[in-house]
């Protein structure tokens, strides 16, 4: 972030150390735009920054295929039936997340599904030949900011529980930055000329877990979805 | 991206298929045996070894093992399993099952290869042996358990951040993080497919001691099964930079009549800037359709019970 004062401690070889489990506080796996509360579902406020309005710059026709979206989110939501949320979504599902770093990778691992994601920070440029549920994700240092460039992706996930979504010519660029010692700033930009009018950019704040000897426990979704299934016949 | 788009449907498909390989098919085993090239869509290296549906890497003395930054022996890298047919069947299986071709398992403890099972244990393992074909837990996308993840099909990436060491494996896109800074277990309340694992390091072997398994997972394809009372205790000894030694002492009083124990050796791969896919298990699972007992299962239908 242009103009931070907090500079993070090191990790041995000598990049910022974003290590450590970390959780958002915020309603953004609702709807990432403006919402008001709904069953089960609390409102919130949109995390879109840029357009300024708060809203997801959508083409007329996109737009109204996420409205239907939202009219179907029971059956058509992706992550009803279990699948890989793909990024940024996997980022502020309302589960804990851990962070660690090597000298060749990041890694974030998500309770939700057993969700790994590595970042490659290697140098090397995404694959060629291949279309992911997470993305392929390859990142550098900019000071004290994670940058990751996000491509590859899958174009049947989508970002939220109320049918916002994508198509396979998504493009993401996520800035990770810890502001302060126990919170990072979480800021993607998204581009999809297929769907959008103009890049996009959402920010939110991700929260350090200091609970002593906090673990990832587990949600294997698949799983409980059988049992559900299971118990309803 | 655009000129990916019709690869979609080749990545969902990809995976399928490899769940294919792994999921038991009426008469299959035989192929499995010989015909299996690991996940990562080429086959094994000259001299590569075949086990179960994935290639190990082959034997070859590497350095003396180093030290990662903050003092652990350094595990880090790509590692192909060798526990001969563990995967099919943990114990030795001389004699062929449907699905599942006979072969030597990992028991080194009992002397006959065989788990000590109690009698009524024995019977469930038995009966479970005959339903395989839907009930088998990774045909249905569970993660394994322990010790079953150290063995699992296609290898895996240890990587030793400060304070952990952690597996990640390419079946199921999924991972395994132990601590190694001498916590204690979680509540035993919480009970989880893949248990709670906690590492400390004796001399130059990582010994991890796992418990709170929630006895949904098997050790095997071959109804060899777990209850939430099993303790597993593991011991990784890297030899040298190329090999690292693998035990596992298992307990369960409530099926076992004595602890057993399994041995095998991790092979570093030789290729080491490889990158670990994406295996979509649930997203391309295509198995609760034809293998699943309940409704829109097939499994009887299709005959694939018979014996």
């Amino acid at each position: 972030m242009a103009g931070q004062a907090y500079k993070a401690p090191r990790t041995p070889e000598g990049n910022p150390d974003l290590q450590g489990f970390w959780q958002v506080m915020n309603t953004a796996a609702v709807n990432l735009e403006d919402h008001i509360a709904t069953l089960g579902m609390p409102a919130g406020l949109s995390v879109v920054v840029d357009p300024p309005d708060g809203k997801i710059p959508y083409t007329p026709a996109a737009r109204e295929k996420q409205k239907e979206n939202y009219k179907n989110r029971a059956k058509a939501d992706p992550l009803n039936i279990c699948y890989i949320p793909g990024v940024p979504r996997a980022m502020y599902l309302p589960f804990p997340m851990q962070i660690v770093q090597t000298p060749k990778y990041v890694l974030i691992a998500s309770e939700f599904a057993h969700t790994l994601r590595m970042i490659y920070m290697n140098g090397t440029k995404h694959p060629d030949v291949a279309l992911f549920w997470i993305g392929d994700s390859r990142g550098h240092w900019e000071g004290e900011t994670l940058v990751v460039d996000v491509a590859n992706h899958l174009p049947d996930t989508w970002f939220d529980r109320s049918g916002n979504f994508h198509s396979d010519a998504l493009h993401v660029v996520e800035r990770i930055t810890r502001t302060e010692p126990d919170i990072l700033t979480y800021e993607a930009t998204l581009e999809d000329p297929q769907v959008f009018t103009r890049p996009w950019t959402i920010r939110m704040l991700l929260y350090r877990h200091k609970e002593p000897d906090f673990k990832l426990l587990e949600y294997e979704c698949n799983a409980y979805l059988e049992d559900a299934e299971k118990e309803s016949q | 991206m655009k000129n990916l788009k019709t690869l979609n449907v080749l990545v969902v498909a990809a995976a399928a298929a490899a769940l294919m390989l792994f999921a038991p098919m009426p008469g299959a085993g035989q192929d499995k045996q010989k015909g299996g090239k690991g996940g990562k869509g080429k086959g094994g290296p000259p001299g590569a070894e075949q086990y179960g549906p994935y290639y190990a890497a082959p034997v070859t003395a590497g350095q003396p093992v180093g030290k990662t930054p903050d003092g652990q022996p350094d595990m880090q890298g790509f590692w192909t399993p060798r526990f001969n047919q563990a995967i099919f069947e943990i114990q030795d299986h001389p004699k062929a099952q449907p699905g599942i071709g006979p072969g030597k398992g990992a028991i080194v403890d009992p002397a006959d290869g065989r788990i000590p099972y109690k009698p009524e244990a024995a019977e469930k393992a038995k009966e479970l042996l005959t339903k395989q074909i839907y009930l088998e837990p990774e045909a249905h996308c569970y993660v394994s358990g322990v010790p079953h993840a150290a063995y699992q099909q296609f290898g895996y990436q240890i990587v030793q951040p400060a304070g952990y060491v952690l597996f990640l494996t390419e079946y199921a896109h999924t991972y395994r993080a132990i601590p190694t800074d001498g916590r204690p277990h979680i509540s035993p309340n919480v009970k989880l497919f893949r248990g709670d694992s906690v590492g400390k390091w004796d001399g130059g072997t990582l010994v991890v001691d796992t418990t709170n398994q929630n006895g949904k997972t098997w050790f095997d394809m071959a109804g060899n099964f777990t209850t939430p009372a099993i303790h597993v205790v593991e011991r990784f000894t890297p030899v040298d930079t190329n090999n690292i030694n693998y035990e596992a002492v298992v307990e369960d009083p409530s099926i076992y009549t004595q602890p057993w124990k399994i041995a095998g050796q991790l092979g570093r791969h030789p290729d080491q800037n490889m990158e670990l896919m994406e295996f979509a298990c649930v997203e391309g699972n295509q198995d609760l359709v034809h293998y699943t007992e309940g409704v829109g299962g097939k499994a009887k239908e299709k005959g694939a019970l018979t014996k």
